[in-house]
């Protein structure tokens, strides 16, 4: 697996000559070490492999920095990255706080800004050099209340929220969700993602007689709810939050524990769909040997959108700017379109699990859920 | 009723994991009167080198869990050893400083060094015995559950067998005490401490074991497990092996009861709150400070 991330950059940074002879360099600033690394990971591999696959003559130097965990580490990127020439786009941090951190440098320096952050202060700051491949909790959680809901027919939820930023931000949307639906939720707690033993708040969730379970935890504590939850015989469905839909997370799962559990996410790649999003999922196994994830894939979809831009003729970040702020593109997860503030993605989906595979099953789509697609 | 027992078995089972966490903590402590930041990070070695070797065994064997566990015990008392000669012999004569930033320095190095090999992906271990779940009277009883806290009897109550009646556990005992008067009667001062940090990361190696397969195990996660270990030696008395214990087990039954009565982020905040309020009334722990050079 390693040997293919190595071969996989050496093979980029061989044509680096060749881009730089374009003029565009695309640089990939994301955390890699640190709480966020499983998803900065991903958003990594996303990007290389949609450089690696650009069409011919268009693939700049994809020179690719670890951001760690800290404003000032991303920040600093930013500047390295920049002052090696010029820069088409950054493929740049998941993490909030490192975003807000980057964005005056980058209209400063006129660098648009692709990401699949979920923060969603970092689209609020009147910086059109920033552009998020990912629904932001307004689109996924009011997708998961939904399904709830509508689908489901569920009408007494118990929320359990993680204490995180991250976290509250769900927590924040669902309530408005719920509302938005009628339904107020029995039981709302947040855990702390150390938290060990989350038997205690299932069963103080479980004594308010709830008829759904919804989950809006990171990675570790949605499985260790689950383990928890199939241990005690939990009889309720569950639908969690997208932590869930990593395949990293199922791996830490039997199958028959994830029976009856649902997860809200912008896209499954490993569940199909296209043919398309399976020659993805091909090629990203072959590089990286392991299954990609949402985040993976709106990463890419991101990047894709910038090359498709270059390739039609941009030849500046502002051309690559302009073309991301008006235009549309047709990713592999969703259509993508600005709603004039750089949020691009405006569609989620509802994957669930059938307790045999820790494959899960694409179970509805909630398309352009902010009606800013035409 | 059923809830309470519940909840207690889990508690139990948590703060069995964690007094292997805090035995190896107090160990060290004891025998070099510095405290080993890397003891958090040993146990996530433990687990993850777990993780690595499971898939090793032939698939057809039983219980991979009880087979990996003397090897994960034995790989990780030689890790224990080349920490003591990296990070604690070399600076066992500056100030106690000195090797608080080392073992940082280690524990560190240990996070990076694991994210490197295995990513940042929770990764689980195999269970001991089995991962089915007994049913005694509605309470779920996981095996796992009941593995780690026999383990954790087992190895505790072993270590106190050997310190109390053996030459070994006196020379030990000596050498923690008093290093100076120990040497001057003839024990080899550095070949035990060299031990005692080889079963401190032993038993941080049978912690992250078992803690991988119930709890999960990732790089990162030896910041909270060292900052329990910790409390459990502060609430326990500062250097006491059984107050480690007793304290260890205190805390998670606190996390779970506190969390179940109230909430998990209240129980967060008043385990602090208690540590304080401990601190101010009884600074000498529970069972008093075995150590007088409080770190």
């Amino acid at each position: 697996m390693r040997r293919g991330v190595v071969s996989l950059v050496v093979g980029l940074m061989t044509v680096a000559g060749a881009a730089r002879a374009e003029g565009l360099s695309f640089p990939v600033l994301v955390p890699l070490t640190g709480f966020l690394s499983l998803e900065g990971t991903s958003q990594r591999n996303g990007a290389l492999l949609a450089l690696k696959e650009a069409p011919a003559g268009l693939i700049g130097a994809a020179e690719t920095i670890d951001t760690g965990t800290s404003p000032e580490a991303a920040v600093t990127a930013l500047e390295r990255a920049a002052g090696g020439g010029p820069v088409g786009a950054v493929a740049a941090s998941m993490l909030g706080t490192q975003m807000l951190a980057m964005l005056p440098l980058a209209a400063e320096l006129k660098v648009p800004l692709v990401t699949v952050s979920g923060t969603a202060a970092i689209t609020e700051q009147n910086n059109p050099w920033v552009f998020r491949f990912f629904p932001g909790d307004a689109v996924t959680k009011t997708a998961h209340a939904r399904y709830v809901v509508e689908e489901l027919k569920k009408s007494r939820p118990a929320v359990i929220y993680q204490t995180t930023a991250y976290g509250q931000s769900g927590k924040t949307h669902l309530d408005s969700a719920f509302r938005a639906l009628n339904v107020t939720p029995v039981f709302q707690e947040g855990v702390d993602p150390t938290a060990k033993d989350l038997l205690p708040v299932l069963t103080r969730a479980l004594a308010t007689n709830p008829d759904v379970l919804v989950l809006h935890l990171h990675a570790g504590p949605t499985a260790l709810l689950l383990k928890q939850a199939a241990t005690s015989g939990l009889s309720i469905p569950v639908v969690a939050g997208s932590a869930m839909h990593q395949p990293s997370t199922a791996a830490l799962l039997d199958p028959a524990e994830l029976k009856g559990v649902c997860a809200e996410t912008a896209a499954s790649p490993v569940s199909g769909g296209s043919p398309a999003v399976g020659a993805f999922t091909a090629s990203y196994r072959a590089a990286f040997g392991k299954e990609p994830d949402a985040f993976a894939l709106g990463q890419y979809d991101g990047m894709m959108m910038v090359l498709a831009a270059v390739k039609a003729g941009a030849k500046t970040a502002e051309d690559v700017r302009k073309a991301l702020s008006v235009g549309r593109h047709d990713g592999l997860a969703m259509r993508y379109a600005s709603d004039g503030k750089g949020n691009m993605a405006h569609s989620a989906v509802i994957v669930c699990y059938d307790g045999k595979s820790r494959i899960p099953t694409l179970a509805k789509r909630y398309d352009n859920v902010t009606g800013v697609v035409k | 009723m059923v809830t309470a027992v519940q909840l207690l078995v889990n508690g139990l089972a948590l703060g069995a994991a964690y007094a292997l966490v805090a035995l190896g903590f107090v160990l060290v402590l004891n025998a070099t009167s510095a405290v080993n930041f890397a003891q958090g990070d040993l146990v996530m070695a433990g687990g993850l080198l777990a993780v690595a070797l499971a898939p090793l065994l032939p698939s057809v064997l039983p219980v991979p869990g009880l087979l990996l566990l003397p090897l994960v015990l034995v790989l990780m008392a030689g890790l224990g050893l080349l920490l003591a000669l990296v990070a604690y012999l070399p600076l066992r004569r500056r100030p106690p400083v000195s090797v608080f930033i080392s073992t940082i320095a280690v524990g560190i190095i240990l996070q990076n060094g694991a994210a490197v090999l295995f990513g940042p992906e929770p990764r689980v271990a195999p269970p001991l015995l089995g991962d089915g779940v007994a049913r005694v009277a509605g309470v779920a009883v996981p095996e796992q559950s009941l593995a780690i806290m026999a383990v954790a009897a087992l190895l505790i109550g072993t270590q106190h067998l050997v310190f109390s009646h053996t030459q070994l556990g006196r020379r030990l005992r000596a050498t923690a005490q008093d290093p100076e008067m120990a040497r001057a009667c003839g024990v080899p001062v550095t070949r035990m401490i060299l031990l005692t940090f080889a079963i401190g990361a032993a038993c941080a190696g049978a912690a992250g074991l078992l803690l991988a397969n119930r709890y999960f195990m990732t790089p990162t996660a030896g910041g909270d497990l060292i900052l329990k270990a910790y409390i459990a030696v502060t609430v326990g008395g500062w250097g006491s092996v059984p107050g480690a214990v007793v304290g260890a087990l205190l805390i998670a039954l606190f996390e779970v009861g506190v969390s179940w009565l109230l909430s998990q982020p209240v129980a967060q905040g008043a385990l602090y709150g208690v540590l304080l309020v401990i601190l101010a009334l009884r600074p000498q722990g529970l069972f008093g400070e075995a150590v007088r050079r409080r770190a």
